[in-house]
């Protein structure tokens, strides 16, 4: 009898316990994040927006009943704010209070731990709880190349050095999830430090499935339709192609409006939560009107 | 529990080799790296069937999405259409023909030598005689004088040989040298820069006894732009294709431009076009380009290229068109593509070599639409008119 938050122990029973807390992976989407547990090598998740590549991480920390850290990546992003920067004005004011007592100051009292402000690597690697925490790296695509080489070291040794204190290893390696929108080619020196995962829009039967999961109050029928129609959708030469995630919100807002099944009524008044840019509005309109949408 | 293993008995580390080294020689680039974590994967995940197996390789040995054609058909060559397996039962079976999925495998590479087909930038010579080996030879001699640029510099495009686009070719890549950039949200320590540098300020009062004497600023760092072409090659094009092939190389080898030509339809000409041999990059680009000298889906080309992947390559990068306007698609369809390009990209050029005749107006019904919502519009028609596109280009920075 194991406890429910060890290491699961084969890829089934991994993929069982997503299942327990509401995220359906598929097969190799389990495999994918099971060989993440057992090899200790970080995941880069890549697939269309809304596919559920964040939504992975975040159910994996829940499983493991292990802290989630995020790190939101955008432009700019620099060891200051992904690894650890040092508190400048605390280190001024300790300057001023050495002055004042007439103490000597020497470098290391300036750049102990003391004044070391952990960002989320650095709070990874010197994580000190009973199981390693989940790191999210998210959308790795919108950081510029600088950044993908600041990561090096922190995936590949699962170390951070800060050059005043030395180098910190973890204890027990964090667990890396890194996803991306192929905004931008990731380089390879970082992909060949990755298990890589490309996550598909998953197929019909599924899409009800994970729907039935999100919103309970929608009835079968309207499930079921939502699924099709949804589908049918992403056929169209779509700039946006609805994901999951636009199926979820979608069909949670006809559940909201009170709908049993799809009229073009429903459809229209929650077209927004689907479609997001004007061209796509009419377009899916422009088929609805036509009927090919059914 | 014990379940039967697909690879009882199996040295990991031979098979995933042997597995890596069929996968690199059918183009999937497999490094050490992934072959360690692929023997690793099949000690910690022993597979007892093929998808399993097939999961495990694709995790640890892709790490791109654009591989994952050619690892499912050499998996699918390896694992599911042969019974080649190292299960011993199996292996008292007799092996059975090689099914035609397999063949494709083995004969990829043998449809590369398209023999009969003729260049297809290269137009019907106007003196109709063939280059004799005297000009052959003239061409890989490095004659890069001025007065060579010079002789041709007014020659319009449409009317160089194949020597004089070589020439035009080198001479291309040696001024393209300015690029676009903008101000990025990186910055660096500068000392006209504007905002405090706390870290450097402090690393630099250690030298006067934890004094800051000094103040350390930053300043933004200048990052370059993307730079999409999107070159015509309709029959109304056909006479300047090629020396706007060449134009495109130039930017291709940069490794910061995405290239593409199109005339039915859109075909992504940058990895042809990144080689390092002129000839090899040509000769790859036109191989590439199906529907040369067809008509032309303007608005649909330039729609196909916002909803590919390479359209959010668009955002806040440049765009240049280069065609002459005459387009099958109604001109509604190219307005409104042209003004989502334009919200999406910084600077939208548009060459027109039809621009260079006296009196020219844009009356064609597209060109018309597409007008209001180009920075710039050029002809590019002969060298001398180049510099000008390499600036309307590059001249975004003024604008950052």
């Amino acid at each position: 009898m194991s406890t429910p938050t060890a290491m699961p122990a084969s890829a089934e029973e991994l993929r069982r316990r997503f299942d327990e807390h509401g995220y359906l992976a598929d097969d190799g989407m389990a495999t994918a994040v099971f060989l993440t547990l057992r090899l200790g090598l970080p995941l880069l998740l890549e697939g269309e927006p809304g596919v559920g590549k964040t939504a992975a991480a975040r159910v994996l920390a829940e499983v493991l009943d292990a802290p989630l850290v995020r790190l939101q990546c955008y432009e700019g992003l620099t060891a200051n704010e992904a690894l650890y920067d040092w508190n400048h004005q605390r280190q001024l004011l300790a300057i001023r209070v050495a002055e004042a007592r007439h103490q000597p100051l020497a470098e290391a009292d300036l750049f102990s731990e003391e004044f070391l402000v952990e960002r989320p690597i650095l709070r990874c690697i010197r994580y000190d709880g009973p199981r390693p925490p989940v790191l999210l790296i998210d959308e790795v695509d919108r950081a510029d190349d600088e950044f993908e080489a600041l990561l090096l070291e922190a995936l590949g040794e699962g170390s951070v050095t800060v050059p005043e204190l030395g180098t910190f290893t973890a204890r027990q390696p964090p667990i890396v999830v890194l996803t991306s929108n192929r905004s931008r080619e990731l380089h390879d020196a970082l992909r060949r430090r990755c298990l890589y995962h490309w996550l598909d829009y998953p197929e019909a039967t599924r899409v009800v499935a994970i729907l039935r999961r999100t919103t309970p109050a929608a009835g079968e029928p309207l499930l079921e339709s939502a699924a099709q129609f949804v589908g049918r959708v992403r056929a169209l030469d779509l700039d946006k192609p609805p994901g999951v995630a636009e199926a979820i919100n979608w069909v949670a807002a006809l559940a909201e409006l009170g709908a049993t099944e799809l009229t073009r009524e429903g459809v229209v008044a929650t077209l927004g939560a689907l479609a997001k840019t004007p061209d796509d509005r009419d377009h899916v309109l422009a088929q609805l009107d036509a009927r090919a949408l059914g | 529990m014990t379940t039967p293993s697909l690879l009882a008995g199996v040295d990991r580390a031979a098979f995933a080799s042997a597995f890596g080294s069929r996968l690199r020689s059918d183009g999937v680039p497999v490094g050490v790296t992934g072959l360690a974590a692929f023997v690793d994967a099949l000690a910690a995940a022993p597979p007892d069937r093929v998808p399993a197996l097939y999961w495990l390789a694709r995790v640890t040995l892709v790490s791109r999405h654009d591989d994952l054609p050619a690892f499912d058909r050499v998996f699918d060559a390896a694992f599911r259409d042969s019974v080649l397996a190292v299960d011993p039962q199996a292996r008292r079976q007799e092996l059975p023909a090689s099914t035609p999925r397999d063949a494709e495998v083995e004969g990829r590479g043998a449809a590369e030598g398209c023999a009969g087909d003729l260049p297809w930038h290269t137009r019907a010579s106007l003196v109709a005689s063939e280059p004799t080996p005297e000009e052959e030879a003239g061409r890989v001699l490095p004659e890069l004088l001025p007065s060579a640029v010079a002789r041709i510099a007014d020659t319009p495009m449409e009317e160089l040989d194949p020597a004089e686009l070589a020439l035009l070719g080198r001479w291309l890549e040696e001024s393209a040298h300015r690029w676009p950039t903008r101000r990025s949200r990186r910055v660096r320590v500068r000392p006209n820069g504007r905002r405090v540098a706390l870290r450097a300020t402090i690393a630099a009062s250690r030298r006067t006894g934890w004094e800051p004497m000094r103040l350390q600023h930053y300043q933004p760092v200048r990052r370059p732009l993307t730079v999409t072409l999107v070159c015509d090659v309709s029959q109304s094009m056909q006479s300047y294709a090629s020396a706007y092939l060449h134009l495109m190389r130039v930017f291709a080898r940069t490794g910061r431009a995405e290239t593409f030509a199109f005339s039915t339809s859109l075909s992504r000409l940058t990895p042809a076009l990144a080689h390092r041999s002129v000839e090899v990059a040509i000769a790859q680009a036109e191989q590439r380009v199906v529907d040369r000298y067809g008509g032309t889906h303007l608005a649909s080309c330039l729609r196909e290229l916002l909803t590919s992947r390479h359209g959010q390559a668009l955002r806040g990068g440049v765009l240049v068109v280069a065609s002459d306007g005459w387009d099958s698609d109604p001109p509604e369809l190219l307005a409104a593509t042209m003004a989502r390009l334009r919200r999406r990209s910084r600077r939208v050029v548009w060459l027109n070599p039809r621009a260079a005749a006296p009196g020219f107006e844009p009356r064609v019904g597209s060109m018309s639409a597409a007008l209001p919502y180009c920075d710039a519009f050029l002809p590019a028609h002969t060298l001398r008119a180049l510099p000008e596109v390499f600036d309307a280009i590059a001249g975004v920075s003024s604008r950052a």
